[in-house]
């Protein structure tokens, strides 16, 4: 009996689209705008905290108090003029500049919830979890499949290696063009798939983060646009933050974009910042910041 | 957003010019169109039949206008990309277009209300209360343009304050039908005032929807204005 009037009323709805109809269609076409606006495109929980992070090379501080949550499963776009220090920031995520010996950091950042320049954080760990595609494709002078193979070898990863080959190309959206071809050399590849080979590289040693630092900028535009169609399939498995100088990318890809500048102070030292951190849809249409503004309408000063 | 473009320090100056002369365009095309609609409701009330002529021609105009506004409307948008400011802006743009082109439109119904009604006899009441609502819709044709030239939100957001006496005017029209009386005349130039009536109402609601998008313009925020303009 008490399904009744649920029934009725689905009935009602379906047999005639009344004004009620259509109310409720707009009341869950607000809902959604709604939620974009607040939460953003996902509830997702924080996978990177950054906390007041700054970093300096020796005396240079090159980007100073950084605070942001990046959250799982989505594309983060880190955007912004040249020296605004958003490459500096991607490459703290995995500890990259670590590699540059008078590279400090200062403030927090964690990832899961650990810092991740605890002391006992093994730096070989963190890049197998957080792995790095990089501006220009820089496969090794290996065949496809040592190609990537290469991070599982080394990290002694166990299992079929034909399998992680397949399923790292497969999700690179590579494997039907090279897989009859698999033991010949990834420089005879194209930009576009050898971009797409460093993925799969990179996917191979079961990362959960992906970070990428202007993957499209040596590309052109047909293969640009199947990298960004890739990432988007990627974020399902994976938390993507992309540095990029390309606008348009971001806005067409990231859910979150976080915009970098660069402050110039009275002796002449330069440090990059973080100006505004919001949901994508929002940062491109109405954004909070009149820097931001300047920026992305392209009026300086 | 209202910022000339500076080629010293404005990277899209080009782009920020085109969009200068795109607004400069549809303020122009709002003054005649409120040029029309005060001239077809002169028409209509004093059956000049001339003037309401002169309407037509000047849709014409209008139309053309659009036709090229929305094409190179379309050619910023793929060309240029806007963001931020500036795509809110192309956004405003796009519907002024559509409805000042609507606007010009109304006019000629009026205006060939006008025609349809030169040989009838004027019912002197409604006279008056059709000229007393053009000239409310003349007034908020100019608020909401000034509005939007100064980006003024406060002005935006007296709209749908001034569209509520023409809506008033426009609902109790129809007693002027029935007071009409019964010859047919009179009777035939009363039904032809409603449509008129009906066609300012129409423009009220049009600009009140412009104010709107001027206030997204300044906010970023998209909705629709309650009676008093929030």
């Amino acid at each position: 009996m008490t399904q009744e009037p649920v029934t009725e009323e689905h009935r009602t709805v379906n047999a005639d689209p009344t004004p009620s109809a259509t109310d409720a269609a707009a009341d869950k076409l607000r809902d959604v705008v709604a939620d974009r606006e607040t939460e953003g495109p996902t509830g997702n929980s924080t996978i990177f905290g950054l906390r007041g992070l700054t970093v300096y090379y020796a005396d240079f501080r090159a980007v100073k108090e950084v605070t942001a949550d990046i959250r799982e499963n989505e594309i983060t776009a880190l955007i912004g003029p040249s020296g605004c220090g958003k490459s500096t920031v991607l490459r703290c995520f995995n500890r990259m500049n670590d590699l540059i010996e008078t590279a400090r950091v200062d403030g927090s950042l964690t990832y899961h919830g650990v810092d991740l320049y605890g002391k006992n954080v093994d730096p070989v760990e963190v890049r197998r979890r957080i792995g790095m595609v990089f501006q220009k494709p820089n496969p090794f002078p290996k065949s496809i499949y040592e190609n990537v193979v290469y991070g599982p070898k080394i990290g002694g990863m166990k299992g079929n290696l034909d399998d992680i080959v397949e399923e790292s190309l497969r999700k690179a959206v590579l494997w039907d063009e090279v897989k009859d071809k698999l033991d010949e050399s990834g420089l005879a590849l194209s930009g576009g798939q050898q971009q797409r080979l460093c993925i799969a590289r990179a996917i191979a040693t079961s990362p959960d983060v992906l970070l990428m630092d202007e993957p499209c900028s040596s590309l052109d535009p047909i293969a640009t646009l199947r990298i960004e169609e890739l990432m988007l399939e990627l974020k399902q498995d994976y938390t993507i933050v992309i540095v990029t100088h390309n606008m348009q990318q971001a806005a067409r890809v990231s859910d979150r974009t976080a915009f970098f500048t660069v402050d110039v102070s009275d002796d002449g030292q330069r440090t990059g910042k973080l100006v505004e951190f919001d949901v994508t849809n929002r940062l491109f249409t109405s954004p909070s910041k009149t820097e931001t503004e300047d920026y992305i309408t392209g009026r300086f000063g | 957003m209202d910022r000339p473009g500076d080629p010293m320090t404005d990277t899209r100056s080009h782009f920020h010019q085109e969009l200068d002369q795109l607004e400069q365009t549809l303020i122009d095309v709002a003054d005649r169109a409120e040029q029309m609609v005060g001239m077809a409701v002169e028409a209509f009330c004093e059956l000049d039949l001339e003037l309401a002529n002169r309407v037509v021609e000047l849709d014409s105009g209008i139309d053309d206008t659009y036709l090229a506004t929305r094409e190179r409307w379309l050619q910023l948008m793929a060309r240029q990309q806007p963001m931020g400011g500036d795509l809110r802006m192309m956004a405003v743009l796009l519907q002024m277009a559509i409805t000042l082109e609507r606007t010009g439109d109304q006019a000629v119904n009026i205006a060939k209300m006008a025609q349809a009604a030169e040989s009838l006899p004027p019912v002197e009441p409604m006279v008056d209360r059709i000229r007393e609502m053009g000239d409310l819709v003349r007034n908020m044709i100019q608020a909401g343009i000034d509005s939007f030239v100064r980006r003024d939100i406060d002005e935006a957001r007296l709209l749908p304050a001034m569209d509520e006496p023409v809506d008033r005017l426009n609902r109790n029209m129809y007693r002027q039908v029935v007071e009409a009386g019964p010859d047919r005349e009179r009777l035939e130039y009363a039904t032809k005032g409603l449509m008129v009536s009906r066609a300012l109402e129409r423009v009220g609601d049009q600009v009140v929807d412009i104010a709107e998008h001027v206030a997204f313009l300044i906010t970023g925020e998209m909705g629709e204005f309650d009676e008093s303009g929030i």
